[in-house]
């Protein structure tokens, strides 16, 4: 029964914003998902080739387990967007509820929350695909290839980004409606994620407490596996504990926003009073 | 003449204190002027040492050998883009004030428009970037990578900023004043900005087309010169092609803000719509 | 520089409209259509009309927000296209029901601001402040944040930044609308003074009330046009305006309903027995009536007189009852 009515609600969710986003689809979201992606793999592509001639510093190979360097950006570059597009919808799907006013009349709704915010990824996840094309598309003119090391690994790595990323929007969410903000939010943990999680670069680089700070965020192992499933030459077995690392994150970040939304909610509404 | 001027200096001093309400002390000022920019540019330097470090790189860029000159390099990058990015944050903010309705209060007034401009661009420059370039200052004095040629190329560097910062605010301002979408501008000015002016590699890095897309814009001349200034010792004689573009620039853009106004505000008053289109 | 007031000469103001999208059909929309208006120092001039009659479109354009069509505005002698910086100087504007003004400094800094932008001598910019905040009440509050005052507050500095450059004409669009009773009633106060001080004040209002109690001369407009201009008082005679006079009788004997029905009064039941009597006529029957209905040996319990108002006038110009008729100001 439950199972049913949540079902209803992510699938309305879903529904609701396809036809809104139809109507009225904000191109400055997806200029600026794609654009920031596109430019970072032509600098990189332009460094590699005017200062590096073709090559990398030693320290690369060994931090990412590839010489690709090119490859390994794009890649990178690539999730660093999908996680910023994500966290877009999902954790501002509610302030955005708030700033239109509609939130009053979602919170009075029998309709639990977490069916809805799945409802706004799901979303985010299908109007991604357009995204991908328009990448794939630099990434191919730039002459661009990705090795695969392991199908199955990259496909378990790519969800448990999204996994990841939806657990911490959860709790990013209730934070901006309480705090009646986005902007300074979205954008800081945008920054934090892509220095500390491995997006672009290898962690190695980073100093020692930077990288444990790293890992506490499930990102840091999401993309471990990705990178590592893709152009790192490895299998989805070698890199079996970084998934669980990643996922048991993930379950505890999803648990400490559910469990602190309804608070984050409330003092949402007695903050516009 | 006597009396523009003084009514030039009025309309600059209430700007300015309306910017400095606006911005002093906001969280966001602190975030987007120097935390931001001092993650990114880590992430920036993290993400290009693996060209950086290639043996050939020594070779084609010297710079690129010493991991202090290095960020020294993308440090400056960043003062200068986050003094010209402030321009396009605040052009957006002033764009506000069409659905407030003070902007009607403000072409009400005697006061001169392009001044309002160019004031309400210089008042936000000083507020949004006085942080940051202590920062960078602080940095580059630390990373022992200054290379200048005389006492003065330090006022070179400031006029270098300064001047084209403001054109360029003046330019965005009356552009979003008029805009039907001023959201879209402030995407396409983002990314690119960085990307065409070499902020995060050198000019030469940069494939012919970009140089030339990227010539257009006044962030770009600015690079060119504080760098050349601060960290390759450079005399104003060797600059001076440099700063005569510049300038040359600067004049075009609020040439070009001075006739977005008059149309603008002659459309405005034909039509009640205050739009260019 | 003569104060020879604000001429308004045959005022055209079209708009183009585009129906559908880029490439719909164009056409225009007319706001005004030929409207010549005086607003002379020291007076207080009304403009009415019903919404879309064009009143908002013609302050903008005194204001020199837009630009007519065709027609000229000269503002004591200044054009108002060719000289519009001069213009501005001597000009103010405040509309009621918008805020327009900065939240994020205090109401001094707002008025300070203001001051700057309208060049007013250092000297004196301060003392105006000063009295302009006590002017509106906001002595108190001058030092606090504006995104702190209170809906009321917000509006009373609007009112005090539209006296900021002292200006010769003052332009008020609807200037109480949305305002408490006792801040609409010392605004009223205000300007009245100014007026008297030699202010010109151009007013547009739905409150009638208010346009009777300051107007001395009043332009009546309709779809951009000319409809009647005259003194309240006169536009109420020119428009043959009808007050109300009602006589309660407790008996209504035949003498008495003769009376009625010679005066042309209607008859309907009073609450607690009796009848009414109501005669729509010129103030001055109320007399005539009380003393027939007495004279034929009726009673009278109590009579109630209520005057012509403006209102009345300006419906029946507006919906055509009356044709417009022009008083000389």
């Amino acid at each position: 029964m439950a199972t049913a009515t949540a079902w209803r609600t992510g699938r309305a969710t879903t529904l609701r914003t396809w036809h809104m986003t139809r109507r009225a689809y904000p191109w400055t979201y997806a200029v600026g998902t794609v654009l920031p992606a596109a430019l970072t793999i032509a600098l990189g592509y332009l460094g590699f080739h005017a200062i590096g001639g073709g090559e990398t510093g030693a320290d690369f190979e060994k931090g990412s387990g590839t010489s690709a360097y090119l490859a390994y950006l794009a890649v990178g570059a690539t999730a660093f967007q999908f996680t910023v597009r994500l966290i877009l919808w999902s954790a501002k799907a509610l302030i955005t509820e708030q700033r239109q006013g509609t939130l009053g009349a979602l919170l009075i709704a029998p309709a639990t929350r977490l069916p809805y915010l799945l409802g706004f990824t799901a979303f985010a996840v299908l109007s991604s695909i357009a995204e991908f094309l328009t990448l794939g598309v630099v990434i191919g003119a730039l002459g661009i290839s990705i090795p695969v090391a392991s199908a199955p690994g990259a496909v378990a790595g790519a969800l448990a980004l999204i996994v990841a990323v939806f657990a911490l929007s959860v709790g990013l969410g209730g934070l901006m409606i309480a705090a009646g903000e986005a902007h300074i939010s979205q954008n800081t943990v945008f920054i934090v994620l892509g220095l500390l999680c491995g997006y672009t670069f290898p962690r190695d680089y980073l100093p020692g407490y930077v990288r444990w700070l790293a890992e506490a965020f499930p990102t840091t192992a999401a993309m471990d596996v990705l990178h590592g499933t893709l152009t790192g030459g490895h299998t989805l077995t070698d890199l079996a504990p970084r998934l669980a690392i990643s996922l048991l994150l993930s379950a505890a970040y999803l648990l400490l926003g559910v469990r602190t939304l309804p608070y984050f909610e409330r003092r949402a509404v007695e903050r516009t009073y | 003449m006597i009396d523009a001027t003084r009514s030039a200096a009025r309309v600059f001093a209430a700007e300015s204190l309306k910017q400095h309400r606006r911005l002093f002390g906001q969280p966001l000022v602190v975030f987007s002027m120097l935390v931001w920019p001092i993650l990114q540019l880590a992430t920036t330097y993290y993400t290009l040492r693996p060209v950086a470090t290639a043996s050939a790189a020594a070779a084609h860029w010297p710079l690129a050998a010493d991991p202090h000159r290095l960020l020294a390099f993308l440090a400056t990058g960043t003062l200068a883009y986050a003094f010209f990015f402030s321009l396009v944050q605040s052009a957006w903010h002033f764009s506000f004030e069409r659905t407030t309705g003070t902007l009607e209060l403000l072409f009400l007034s005697p006061a001169g428009r392009l001044t309002l401009m160019i004031a309400n661009g210089a008042g936000a420059l000083l507020q949004n970037a006085w942080l940051l370039t202590c920062f960078t200052t602080a940095a580059l004095l630390g990373f022992g990578t200054l290379s200048v040629a005389s006492w003065w190329m330090y006022g070179v560097v400031v006029l270098a900023l300064l001047i084209p910062a403001v054109a360029w605010g003046a330019f965005l301002n009356s552009l979003l004043v008029f805009s039907r979408d001023s959201a879209f501008l402030y995407t396409v000015l983002d990314e690119p900005l960085w990307f065409v002016s070499g902020v995060r590699l050198p000019h030469f890095a940069l494939p012919t087309a970009v140089q030339v897309v990227g010539a257009v814009f006044p962030l770009t001349g600015s690079l060119i010169a504080v760098r050349g200034a601060l960290l390759e010792g450079e005399t104003l004689g060797t600059l001076a092609p440099t700063l005569g573009w510049l300038t040359l620039l600067s004049a075009l853009l609020l040439a070009a803000a001075a006739l977005i106004l008059r149309a603008g505000e002659a459309h405005a008053q034909r039509t009640g719509k205050l739009r260019l289109a | 520089m003569p104060d020879t007031g604000i001429e308004v000469r045959d005022l055209h103001k079209e708009f183009p409209v585009r129906d559908r999208g880029l490439f719909g059909p164009r056409t225009t929309k007319t706001a005004v259509n030929g409207l010549d208006l005086d607003i002379p120092a020291g007076r207080i001039t009304g403009l009415l009309g019903l919404n879309g009659a064009g009143k908002t479109t013609t302050i903008k354009i005194l204001a020199t927000l837009l630009r007519p069509t065709s027609g000229t505005v000269r503002v004591d002698d200044l054009d108002s296209v060719a000289d519009a910086r001069a213009v501005r100087r001597r000009i103010n504007l405040i509309a009621g029901g918008e805020r327009m003004v900065y939240t994020r400094m205090t109401g001094r800094e707002n008025l300070w601001y203001f001051g700057q932008l309208y060049d007013v001598p250092k000297r004196e910019l301060r003392a105006r402040i000063d009295e302009l905040l006590s002017l509106v009440g906001l002595t108190q509050a001058a030092d606090t944040m504006v995104e702190r005052y209170s809906r009321g507050m917000t509006q009373r500095l609007a009112i005090a930044r539209g006296l900021i450059n002292d200006p010769a004409y003052l332009l008020l669009d609807e200037p109480t609308l949305g305002l408490d009773a006792p801040i609409a009633r010392d605004l009223r106060r205000v300007v009245a003074r100014l007026a008297a001080e030699g202010t010109g004040v151009l007013l547009t209002s739905h409150y009638l009330a208010e346009v009777e109690e300051l107007c001395g001369h009043v332009y009546v407009i309709a779809d951009g046009r000319h409809l009647a201009a005259g003194s309240p008082a006169e536009l109420k005679t020119a428009t043959g305006s009808l007050g109300t006079v009602r006589v309660t009788v407790p008996r209504v004997p035949p003498a008495v309903a003769e009376v009625a029905t010679r005066f042309g009064a209607t008859r309907t039941p009073a609450d607690g027995g009796g009848e009414i009597l109501t005669l729509r006529s010129p103030d001055h029957m109320a007399g005539p009536l009380a003393a027939a209905i007495v004279g034929a040996g009726g009673a009278i319990t109590a009579l109630e007189i209520k005057e012509a108002s403006l209102e009345d006038a300006i419906l029946a110009l507006t919906d055509g009852t009356v044709p417009g008729a022009v008083v000389p100001a």
